[in-house]
């Protein structure tokens, strides 16, 4: 198989990085919205328990599907019952980017080495 | 793809915030204004933000690769009911029996402030539309 479980794993871990900016950005996009709750998505959690699967990861790695949640946990930050904290969104947003850039570097590097390995360059 | 939605989310928000950061410069113009519409003295303007609609709902269905929605948008925009400011002006052409003419609501304060908040919001969806540029920009560079 050219393509391993963990390759599978970084497009994955691309795909959710995408889908939690898009919860991210939707919270600051939110940050003036009255009684508004925060959402995120846990895409470490739903990729490390199927990467946990062992023989089964890779029809897991498939199957997963990152669905945005209500952080309920976060408290209200404002007195209009907001729960969005435009610094600690921001800055999840930021980290959130700089995981992403490390998934495709990674997933690059990997897909470089096999491009060696088929000698054609890199 | 992902990164386009998040994209439209955070266009969202800049449209909703340079509305209130509008609706702040009418407030302040009109800060004097005696005669606004139907005669009356103008009244302060707020512009009241809500979730777009059923977005919780709509990013669900994007997360299994359907529509998808999120972001903010404008309920209205609606007058502030508070009292009007009584002005003892005998001079002034509006001024009832006793002297005193009601002045708009409009806090100059108040409305410094609301403007500083939409610009800061601003900008921080400028950043996370910076953001979702560069990541997209960093995918395609698998390609390469």
């Amino acid at each position: 198989m050219l393509f391993d479980t963990t390759q599978l794993a970084l497009e994955r871990a691309i795909e959710g990085a995408g889908r939690r900016h898009e919860a991210l950005a939707a919270n600051l996009a939110n940050a003036n919205t009255p009684g508004y709750q925060r959402v995120d998505v846990d895409f470490h959690g739903t990729l490390a328990s199927a990467v946990g699967r062992g023989e089964e990861a890779r029809e897991a790695l498939h199957a997963v599907s990152f669905s945005p949640a209500r952080d309920a946990s976060a408290g209200a930050v404002r007195a209009d019952g907001s729960t969005v904290d435009v610094d600690a969104e921001s800055a999840k947003l930021a980290a959130n980017a700089l995981e992403h850039q490390a998934a495709v570097q990674v997933a690059h590097a990997r897909i470089g080495i096999l491009k060696a390995a088929m000698g054609t360059g890199a | 793809m992902s990164l386009f939605g998040g994209l439209e989310i955070s266009a969202s928000a800049l449209t909703a915030e340079r509305l209130r950061m509008d609706v702040v410069a009418e407030n302040l113009a009109n800060a004097q204004t005696t005669r606004g519409a139907g005669g009356q003295p103008y009244r302060r303007k707020e512009v009241v933000l809500q979730e777009r609609a059923g977005s919780f709902g709509a990013s669900l269905s994007a997360a299994m690769g359907q529509q998808r929605g999120g972001g903010v948008e404008v309920a209205g925009v609606v007058d502030d009911p508070t009292p009007l400011k009584q002005v003892y002006d005998p001079g002034h052409p509006d001024a009832d029996e006793n002297g005193y003419v009601a002045m708009p609501n409009v806090d100059t304060v108040t409305e410094m402030v609301d403007l500083i908040g939409a610009q800061r919001a601003y900008e921080a969806n400028v950043t996370a539309m910076q953001a979702a540029k560069q990541m997209f920009a960093r995918t395609l560079e698998l390609l390469r």
